[in-house]
């Protein structure tokens, strides 16, 4: 094991992590308001990256400018589906809610393969090849432009959460569902609007991805589970856990590469998830208790 | 189970007439007749059509599609009067519950023999369906050494089986590296960690002290992994003189991205029955990427007019190049058309007989005529080796069936 | 009365009937018992308990890889291995249930932990090589019904029948129980259960080890029927949801529920997949769907549906 390796290993696992930590802030987001683990989250990253894909296809949009279309249409398309899918089954009981979106996330993975076959689509923006060395490690261009993009968009998440109304009115509603009512918060329309940022999150995700991924209906499977870790690892509800978790998690998993043989990669990302539940369940960074 | 279309007592009646009297016997209330003189041969797959194997899933019917069209333009089958083959299908969504029952379904439904199921973890299953029901089942795609084994009767597998990709491929690259006089003494590999990819990592593995090279790293990996970057890294610090990569489409593209970004430092970089390497859609979409890349695939003949022929006609209906996966399936749906001819039955245990026999001297593949032993496997199964030469990917081995010469070391790769 | 006389006809017709059917019905109906199977030993920690498991896989990967290996390596007949697997299982289910039990899990996080332990004994087995690695394990086929293998599908259907009819009467048995009172109480409040003097620990993981020992037979069940196991058939989260949805669809915490949502579940998967023939995914997407209108319509499930009208 020399310096080099693990210099790479933590390049890597914190390029990725970055990403890790945008999916998981949708993710975390979402919990946060409406209490519901999505498991359809990955699927509606992957409807993102067909979008960024047919973009670039027919009409020539970089994957990074086709951010600028994609994250409003997601984000509306996440108000929709909240209020026509989740909405009505607000009260239903936490585990019906959690199939619900694994239905959701059924529906949304065959409409793709309907739709565009299991063909897998590349993207390439005009850094998709670009590298460079760092002392013994890789630093790939797109990657790196994907981590700092994530970063960004979290960091202005934050600021938006802080600063504006609708941000303070979400926020209050994570943390006293009852109070913010009584607040006269219209509680339904800021439900939407955490679905549909959540989803804008996923938006900007996929195409920061495109450009060094795939694209295919299952692409999103890649992100989904260890966003849930990620978010369980950042404190559920916790925005700025969330991106931090994303780096544990990326790190975890190059390091996990880099020191265990065969594919025991994971074994050391459920395993930390695991600890973290059970001695730590808000999370390292602390976050909403769940109930 | 007759298949004369002789009225009885009565002389070979026209087409036309045929389908009339069929019709009349039919809405007479004689199903039985009109099944009876059908001029169909009823031929079932299945095949993971949805869910993440979706993509080889559809070339695959391509190519099976293409083949019983060209069949049933030809004049169907005919020692059976031109009986045309008619497809049934089955979708497993890659689930062996469905691969069960879909094969029941169509072994319900009076096929004569069953092409699928591309993945090994569904054929385990299925295959106990088909002898159970003695039906004949001819494997696409699935590699599994064992899947022949056990004294079955009715598997077919036409492919190189894992054993014969694995190690064929590793001796047609260490042919030319000696031919090249380039040493290749330290093996790397990297292959996804299912079925398919670790069988072809043992036998990589232990090939190696009988072929007089080291395996430095081998390194089995999830296919959902979005990063291979320290894998990679891990393999370079090894400094290996081949990186051997067994993998689908998505993960592979990765792989040989960032092993060119990491200036891996081989003498080249080999695919083992990658879906990527020699896919003629992913060295269209990657241009640079891919030049010169090596892949030890099942294939085809490109000797043969034959398959130029059959890539021509691929070309034109599908406005895709041909890929492997479906020179396979093309191919297996005529060696059971040989089969039938030669059965001059469309009775199970007739075909079954057949394809047993089988002796096709006239087919696409790199190979001698197509046999079958005592378990069912093609005695002269062969990959062949390809390289991508300005965006095509061309036979390089072995030499008889070669189009063209390697290039070997590969400089790039060399970083 | 007329409920049991239903129940009578129902049972002699899945009793009598099987002999006759065309060898594609036998495939599916074993299924739909196996699925059912699968959703009443889910039914005891899930919907009775109320622990909403999303790891079963990692019982049902226990089952089917203890009996398989005591029988490959040591010729131990899978009958025997069943019952050790069964109790392997219990004993990973009370340790997973006592660790996240006893750290307070709920909800959600007690969904993801469990999910996480069955992914893990997935990548272990995936790594290991004396268990097979991915490779798998497989069971060459042959009739010796001293080692819980038969020629033909029907004697497996009578297996997974009595399987299905145990767990359910078993279920039947718990819910009338004293053990069924304090684990519906424990469902409805926990904190008001354990106020009201219910060791609510000890229930909760009393429901977790029957539960992962029925799901382990189930693994037994799939290994010797299917001939063929590996780590991601066994462990991957596919045999977690599968078994969670019919007891979900047809009624979680109902005795009948998992069986009622598996005959209506497994049949429209088929319908669906026979209707859309050649537009591949058409018949999963609709499958999703449906699965969203039935929670959107039907929250307790066909069960919960039929009583409350």
């Amino acid at each position: 094991m020399t310096w080099g390796l693990l210099l790479q290993a933590v390049i890597s696992g914190l390029l990725l992590g970055g990403v890790y930590g945008l999916v998981a802030s949708g993710l975390t987001l979402i919990f946060g308001v409406l209490r519901i683990i999505n498991f359809a989250h990955g699927a509606i990253m992957m409807l993102a990256m067909y979008a960024s894909y047919w973009l670039h296809a027919l009409g020539g949009v970089d994957p990074y400018l086709s951010i600028l279309l994609t994250a409003p249409l997601f984000f509306v398309l996440g108000v929709g589906v909240q209020r026509v899918v989740i909405e009505p089954n607000r009260r239903a009981a936490e585990h019906n809610q959690l199939l619900l979106t694994l239905g959701l996330a059924l529906f949304l993975e065959n409409l793709a393969l309907v739709l565009w076959q299991g063909d897998f689509r590349t993207v390439r923006s005009a850094i998709s090849g670009t590298s460079f060395m760092l002392g013994d490690a890789l630093v790939e261009g797109a990657r790196l432009v994907a981590c700092a993009g994530a970063v960004v968009v979290c960091v202005g998440l934050f600021a938006w959460l802080r600063l504006t109304d609708a941000g303070k009115a979400l926020r209050a509603l994570a943390e006293e569902p009852e109070g913010a009512a009584l607040m006269g918060i219209d509680v339904t329309r800021i439900r939407g609007v955490a679905f549909g940022m959540g989803a804008a999150c996923v938006a900007v995700a996929g195409a920061l991805v495109t450009p060094f991924f795939y694209v295919a209906p299952d692409v999103g499977e890649s992100f989904n589970i260890m966003a849930f870790v990620v978010v369980v690892l950042g404190g559920m509800g916790n925005f700025l856990g969330a991106l931090l978790g994303g780096f544990v998690i990326g790190l975890a998993e190059s390091l996990g590469a880099t020191l265990l043989p065969g594919s025991l990669k994971y074994l050391v990302v459920f395993l930390l998830f695991v600890l973290v539940l059970l001695l730590r369940p808000e999370g390292i960074f602390g976050g909403a208790r769940g109930r | 189970m007759a298949t004369s279309y002789r009225v009885s007592g009565g002389g070979t009646i026209s087409r036309r007439g045929f389908l009339a009297l069929a019709g009349a016997a039919t809405a007479a209330g004689w199903p039985a007749i009109a099944r009876a003189q059908a001029r169909e041969v009823k031929v079932g797959y299945i095949l993971p059509m949805t869910g993440p194997l979706a993509f080889e899933a559809q070339i695959s019917l391509n190519g099976v599609q293409l083949a019983v069209d060209e069949i049933n333009g030809a004049g169907g089958v005919k020692s059976l009067g031109g009986a045309k083959l008619t497809l049934l299908p089955g979708d497993t969504q890659n689930k062996v519950e469905l691969g069960n029952s879909e094969a029941a379904r169509l072994i319900d439904q009076g096929i004569v023999a069953l092409i699928g199921p591309f993945s090994s973890l569904v054929a385990y299953s299925v295959r106990q369906v088909t002898e159970k029901n003695k039906t004949p089942f001819l494997l696409l795609a699935a590699v599994a050494d064992n899947l022949t084994e056990g004294g079955l009767r009715y598997v077919f597998r036409m492919q190189p089986n894992g054993k014969a990709m694995s190690t064929l491929t590793v001796n047609n690259m260490l042919e030319m590296a000696r031919a090249a006089a380039v040493p290749v003494k330290r093996v790397a590999m990297m292959h996804e960690d299912g079925n398919f990819g670790t069988t072809m990592g043992n036998h990589v593995e232990g090939f190696a002290k009988a072929s007089g090279f080291e395996m430095v790293q081998r390194i089995p990996y999830n296919l959902k992994s979005p990063d291979f970057t320290a894998e990679l890294s891990k393999i370079k610090a090894a400094r290996p003189d081949l990186l051997v990569i067994s993998g689908y489409y998505g993960d592979s593209k990765i792989i040989a991205e960032t092993a060119a970004k990491l200036r891996i430092g081989v003498h080249a970089l080999v695919g083992l029955a990658n879906a990527a390497y020699s896919n003629p859609r992913f060295i269209a979409d990657n241009r640079e990427l891919t030049d010169q890349l090596f892949d030890g695939n099942y294939w085809h003949n490109p000797q043969s007019a034959r398959a130029k022929a059959v890539f021509d006609a691929y070309q034109k209906r599908f406005s895709q190049v041909m890929s492997s996966h479906s020179v396979q399936a093309y191919q297996v749906v005529h060696v059971l058309r040989d089969a039938l001819e030669r059965a001059a039955s469309t009775d199970r245990d007739r075909v079954r007989d057949a394809l047993a026999k089988t002796n096709l001297a006239d087919h696409i593949l790199p190979q001698d005529a197509i046999r079958f032993d005592d378990s069912g496997e093609n005695a002269n199964a062969s990959p062949a080796l390809l390289q991508v030469q300005n965006g095509r990917p061309l036979v390089v081995g072995p030499a008889r069936f070669a189009e063209t010469k390697p290039v070997f070391p590969v400089p790039k790769w060399k970083g | 009365m007329a409920a049991r006389a239903v129940g009578l006809v129902a049972l002699a017709a899945l009793v009598a009937l099987p002999p006759l059917l065309p060898k594609y019905f036998l495939e599916v109906l074993i299924s739909v018992l196996f699925y059912a199977y699968l959703g009443e030993s889910w039914n005891v920690l899930g919907g009775y308990a109320g622990q909403f498991s999303f790891g079963h896989a990692a019982f049902f990967g226990i089952g089917a890889y203890t009996s398989t290996l005591l029988f490959l390596r040591l010729a131990v007949s899978p009958w025997i291995g069943m019952v050790a697997g069964g109790l392997l299982a219990a004993g990973f289910g009370l340790f997973a249930g006592s660790l996240s039990f006893r750290y307070g899990l709920r909800g959600p996080y007690f969904s993801l932990v469990t999910l996480a332990f069955a992914e893990m004994l997935r990548v272990v087995a995936v790594n290991t090589k004396a268990v097979g690695s991915s490779l798998g394990l497989s069971i060459a086929p042959r009739s010796a019904p001293a080692l819980f293998l038969f020629d033909g599908k029907l004697p497996y259907y009578y297996v997974i029948l009595a399987m299905a009819l145990g767990a359910v009467l078993l279920t039947r048995a718990i819910e009338r129980s004293k053990l069924g009172y304090a684990l519906h109480a424990v469902r409805e409040n926990e904190d008001a259960a354990e106020a009201a003097g219910v060791d609510t620990l000890a229930m909760k993981l009393r429901a977790m080890a029957i539960s992962s020992f029925l799901t382990a037979l189930g693994g037994t069940f799939y290994a010797q029927y299917y001939g063929y196991i590996d780590p991601s058939l066994t462990f991957g989260p596919a045999v977690s949801i599968q078994g969670l949805l019919q007891a979900i669809v047809g009624g979680a915490g109902t005795v009948l529920g998992p069986f009622v949502g598996s005959f209506v579940l497994t049949p429209i998967s088929e319908l669906s997949r026979a209707a859309l023939r050649g537009r591949a995914g058409a018949d999963v997407m609709l499958y999703g769907l449906i699965l969203v209108l039935v929670i959107s319509f039907l929250p307790h499930g066909l069960v919960g549906w039929f009583r409350r009208r």
